[in-house]
């Protein structure tokens, strides 16, 4: 059976490009991945808007279908103040949503399934979030973790609690669409797997059907989990971005 | 799937948090192993907090619809 593994891991495309410590620094399909996605995004977008008509064409409505879902997010979960936002969140969600749907693709690489990737997404989230915070409200920013209407000696317990639950936030935020995204081609590697085996086993091959099936349904269920969870990542996004605009609470 | 999903990783992120501040701690402090004991057992009490915002039993008030998720 094939290795349900080897599909995530990371092959270098020519020389090294420079060494960091002793670490050599090389071009991986995984950067060569983004890139594309960022080229499909761009051409995408500037294609759709082009020709910018009162009747929109097919491309530009999708555009438009795309943007004002991504709006209406952020206006419900940041608030209207949320909006000086719109350009990280839209970014955020495209480049993920790209990225996951690219790896539906067959014979893809899922960026996405790689933690490095999906922390640093998360860690520019919350960057954002304490840089501004700090910035637009001062150590205000602070009340935060801060609730209020509590007994001073609570305070002792619940801010530490708030604390914890506040770094916890970008771990839960990159664990979710990593192991979504490994978990689910995992599983479809391994079904897909169990077509191939019992095909092999001579009289078992009557079963093959039954995976092959399986396979199918769970592609379905892949491409949904791969735009579900660039909506996640979206909403979560500008509900932690509402903290840092309204920290007071 | 994905709320069930998303409420386990926020529990299992607040004790990850809450561990690795105790640990920290401790390698800085030297208070081995009091750090870690404390901020584990506040982690547990982050990760629940957690789940409870994110299912939307509690909400921060003037906070619009918080904890959507899917």
């Amino acid at each position: 059976m094939a290795d349900p593994i080897h599909q995530f891991q990371l092959k270098t495309i020519g020389q090294p490009l420079f060494h960091i410590g002793g670490t050599e620094i090389a071009f991986t399909q995984s950067a060569l991945y983004m890139f594309a996605a960022v080229a499909v995004i761009t051409v995408v977008m500037l294609m759709a808007t082009l020709s910018r008509s009162m009747v929109p064409s097919r491309l530009q409505s999708v555009v438009e279908l795309l943007y004002n879902f991504v709006a209406d997010t952020v206006r419900s979960s940041a608030g209207h103040d949320g909006m000086k936002f719109f350009p990280l969140v839209f970014s955020l969600f495209i480049f993920i949503l790209v990225l996951n749907l690219a790896g539906m693709l067959p014979y893809g690489f899922t960026v996405t399934s790689h933690i490095i990737v999906t922390a640093a997404l998360a860690g520019l989230v919350i960057l954002t979030v304490i840089i501004y915070g700090l910035m637009a409200h001062g150590t205000h920013f602070f009340g935060l973790f801060v609730p209020s209407g509590v007994h001073p000696l609570m305070l002792l317990i619940l801010v530490p609690i708030e604390v914890i639950s506040f770094i916890s936030r970008p771990i839960s935020l990159s664990v979710r669409l990593f192991a979504n995204m490994l978990a689910g081609h995992i599983a479809l590697k391994i079904f897909a797997g169990f077509i191939a085996t019992l095909l092999a086993a001579g009289a078992w091959g009557i079963l093959s059907p039954l995976p092959l099936a399986l396979t199918v349904a769970l592609t379905a269920l892949e491409v949904l989990v791969a735009v579900l969870q660039a909506y996640v990542f979206a909403t979560l996004t500008s509900i932690y971005l509402h903290d840092a605009l309204h920290p007071g609470h | 799937m994905g709320k069930a999903f998303r409420l386990s990783t926020e529990f299992i992120a607040g004790i990850i948090a809450g561990a690795g501040m105790g640990w920290g701690l401790d390698q800085f402090a030297g208070t081995r192993p009091w750090g870690m004991i404390i901020f584990v057992l506040l982690g547990f009490g982050a990760g629940v907090w957690n789940v409870m915002r994110a299912s939307g039993f509690v909400r921060p008030p003037g906070s619009p619809d918080a904890g959507g998720g899917s």
